[in-house]
């Protein structure tokens, strides 16, 4: 009796185990199966490159054909493979010929040079004069040899647990929010919604074969039939990507199912061993909400302190530093001389602010401090790591604040108030003897990252908290798909960062010196910092949030409103303008945006307008022992 | 009474703390002969800020200190390494929550610390 329920359990348990291992051979089967069709394809492309004259029309369409075919085969892999190594995508979709990063843990050392190949690059360069057949076939064998990487063990060991999965899908959710639909690395924007509808398709197919083998972790009925109705809304959507309703889509649809994805990432205890995750935050249930990925680090040497009194504390003397002049070396000047916190803190009123010496004019245009902190690089040419280091080159650049580090903490130790306070502060970072810099740019860096955390209608009509008008949702859509902005100005911040949101992206558009377009602005930009080819004249972009209040807009100032901005792009940048811009990354096509359309792109820009509570500026600055530095007034002046 | 109890327990822990101190034996470090004495002394420097980092927020786990005597646990290279590149990516939080929110000015001086102290063999 024993012997046989012994057997019993034995041939249960050999049952089970070989039922779960068939059917772990099905996802992986999917996957394998998947990839080598890509394989397959890849080949048949170079082939038709290879048997094709590229200097001819027809060629060329054998040639675009195989291109198209390529790229619906790589749509059901996109969702594993950006996931899993976004650097060999690179080689068989990318979307630069040379692409210059820092990400977040590369952000210690000097910027790395990534060279882009595959199926994008291939299909622009087809439409160029200079092609030719070498050329591609350069581009697609890179393609076809990054592809072992995606069949190496490291890599496919990852579909035998579900940890891999939801972490996959969140970024393919984040993706069809920020990038799918914008025509990003797709060049015939006529395919965009096509494509994505294939994508759609591949990845239902994805997750049916995932419930199969991994029945107790599966995804949601809820969640299955919401993905099927995004399925017919994008069906029954025109194909064209600039009639396409992606406020909608993002809204009722993607968000929705990123929300849900995110339950079942702290539901199943996923772990995560990818670099692609660390910066999102597993907490945050919408993609518009501004805890999504992690920000800069606002609390510099407090980092440790937990003390909510005590960090309300430091955040007063933050305010009040931030207001006092003491911090430039003629007591005139403050961080509010130029970052009015009142203003969004910017100056509405200066080109370029003024330089130390009152006379000449510094050469870039005062930045508002709102959402920097949700920059991985700071300044437009990426040259700060930190808001700290950002915070203490300005007070010793002679240009602005001139200051001598010892003189200026003499200065500020010199009132009681600050004292008393960071004697209290240095408590909390016992690493340090004395007070430093490093206190005083902390507490600053402090007080003013307080006012990124509000919400826009935008991000209010997405989370379903309030409606928008029709004007803004038509706005949104332009901003996605025809006006070009959100290949480079991402969801959800609207500025250069995008999913998974790990690096900051620079762009070279042809900023001009004049309104009159006769001179390219001599600005080198990122190349100063990383001198390369691509990066000069390159700036990192900016977030179009507020911008409505943050005028004169560009890096040196020179358009004053929004529709000179529009037009700038309108007119495909600089090159368009017909400026000289060697490596402007912006086509120089017009858009032909038409006067109605410009306005809704306003009336868009306009809901992302923060409802910020701002704070009345100090009404003593701390008395200082030396009397004449008592005259000093609060936020200093010109 | 009650008063006069409370003090003198405070003066023997303090005189006890202070033996327990100066027990303690310095670090020494190991830095390489080509190291400038400017950046040796500013090596010293982030390395001694890294050590009190350490044995407040790293030595509940790893090694302790507080018996008097170094025993920090010998990371190999690799090791610190990892850290250290993990650190910047984002630490597990379950074990390292306190490391996950330092700076990465104060991450840098524990893995200078680490780094440059001398491992007797």
């Amino acid at each position: 009796m024993k012997i046989f329920s012994v057997i019993s359990a034995i041939l249960i348990t050999a049952f089970f185990f070989s039922f779960s291992l068939h059917h772990k051979k099905e996802y992986n089967r999917l996957y394998e199966s998947s990839v080598n069709d890509l394989d397959k394809q890849l080949s048949r492309l170079l082939e038709v490159i290879k048997n094709n004259d590229v200097s001819v029309q027809t060629g060329r369409e054998h040639i675009r054909r195989q291109i198209k075919t390529c790229r619906l085969s790589l749509k059901g892999l996109d969702f594993w493979f950006r996931y899993f190594e976004p650097v060999a995508y690179r080689k068989i979709n990318g979307p630069l010929p040379v692409e210059w990063e820092n990400e977040v843990f590369e952000k210690f050392e000097p910027p790395y040079r990534r060279e882009g190949a595959g199926l994008t690059l291939a299909e622009q360069y087809l439409d160029e004069e200079t092609v030719s057949g070498d050329s591609l076939s350069g581009l697609i064998t890179s393609s076809v040899n990054a592809l072992a990487t995606f069949r190496a063990d490291s890599i496919t060991q990852n579909l035998d647990s579900h940890h891999h999965f939801f972490l996959a899908n969140r970024l393919y959710l984040l993706n069809l929010a920020a990038l799918y639909t914008t025509g990003f690395e797709c060049p015939d924007t006529s395919s965009v919604i096509h494509e994505l509808r294939s994508m759609l398709k591949k990845v239902k197919e994805i997750y049916s074969t995932f419930d199969e083998t991994f029945p107790s972790i599966s995804l949601s009925k809820e969640y299955l039939s919401l993905y099927d109705k995004a399925i017919v809304f994008v069906t029954g959507q025109p194909s064209q990507f600039s009639l396409f309703d992606h406020y909608t889509f993002i809204k009722d649809y993607v968000n929705p199912l990123f929300s849900m994805n995110q339950q079942f990432i702290t539901r199943h205890s996923v772990v995560t061993k990818n670099y692609n995750d660390y910066s999102l935050n597993n907490n945050c249930s919408s993609i518009f909400d501004k805890s999504l990925y992690a920000p800069q680090n606002t609390k510099g040497i407090f980092s440790l302190v937990e003390d909510e009194a005590l960090l309300k504390e430091i955040k007063q003397t933050g305010k009040l530093l931030f207001y006092d002049p003491l911090l430039s070396a003629n007591n005139l000047r403050s961080c509010a001389s130029c970052h009015k916190p009142t203003e969004y803190f910017t100056d509405t009123t200066q080109t370029t602010s003024l330089q130390f010496d009152r006379k000449q004019r510094l050469e870039r245009n005062t930045p508002t401090l709102i959402n920097v902190i949700y920059n991985h690089l700071i300044m437009l040419d990426g040259k700060h790591i930190s808001l700290q280091d950002q915070a203490k080159d300005v007070m010793h650049n002679e240009q602005e604040m001139n200051n001598d580090q010892d003189e200026l903490l003499k200065k500020i130790l010199s009132c009681k108030e600050y004292k008393v306070a960071f004697k209290k502060f240095l408590k909390y970072t016992p690493e340090e003897k004395e007070v430093t810099l490093s206190h005083i740019v902390s507490a600053i860096t402090y007080y003013y990252a307080d006012f990124s955390h509000y919400a826009a209608p935008f991000d209010n009509a997405m989370n379903n908290r309030q409606t928008i008008s029709a004007d803004v949702q038509k706005g949104f859509n332009l901003f996605m798909s025809k006006a070009q902005c959100a290949t480079c100005h991402f969801v959800p911040m609207f500025n250069g960062v995008k999913p998974p949101y790990i690096g900051s992206e620079f762009e070279v558009i042809g900023v001009p010196e004049d309104t009159g377009y006769h001179k390219l602005s001599p600005d080198k930009g990122r190349y100063k910092v990383n001198p390369a080819h691509e990066t000069m004249n390159a700036f990192r972009t900016g977030t179009i949030r507020n911008t409505a209040f943050t005028k004169p807009y560009m890096h040196n100032g020179i358009l004053q409103t929004l529709e000179q901005v529009i037009d700038l792009y309108d007119a495909g940048g600089g090159a368009g303008k017909k400026l000289a811009v060697i490596n402007q990354t912006l086509s120089s096509d017009s858009l032909r945006l038409s006067d109605p359309e410009k306005k809704e792109l306003i009336a868009f820009i306009h809901s992302l307008n923060e409802n910020i509570i701002f704070e009345a500026p100090p009404s003593v600055l701390p008395r200082s022992a030396n009397k004449e530095l008592n005259n000093r007034k609060t936020g200093g002046e010109y | 009474m009650r008063y006069a109890f409370a003090i003198s327990s405070l003066f023997l822990l303090v005189v006890i703390s202070d033996s327990k101190c100066s027990k303690q034996k310095q670090t020494e470090y190991d830095i390489p002969d080509h190291v400038t004495p400017e950046n040796r002394a500013l090596f010293i420097e982030r390395a001694e800020k890294g050590k009190i980092l350490y044995k407040l927020y790293c030595a509940d786990c790893h090694g302790i200190f507080a018996r008097g005597k170094d025993s920090i646990p010998n990371f190999t290279k690799t090791q610190i390494d990892n850290y250290h590149a993990t650190a910047l990516i984002g630490l597990d939080p379950k074990n390292h929550a306190v490391a996950q929110k330092m700076s990465s000015e104060q991450i840098d001086y524990v893995v200078t610390f680490l780094r440059l102290r001398k491992v007797k063999k």
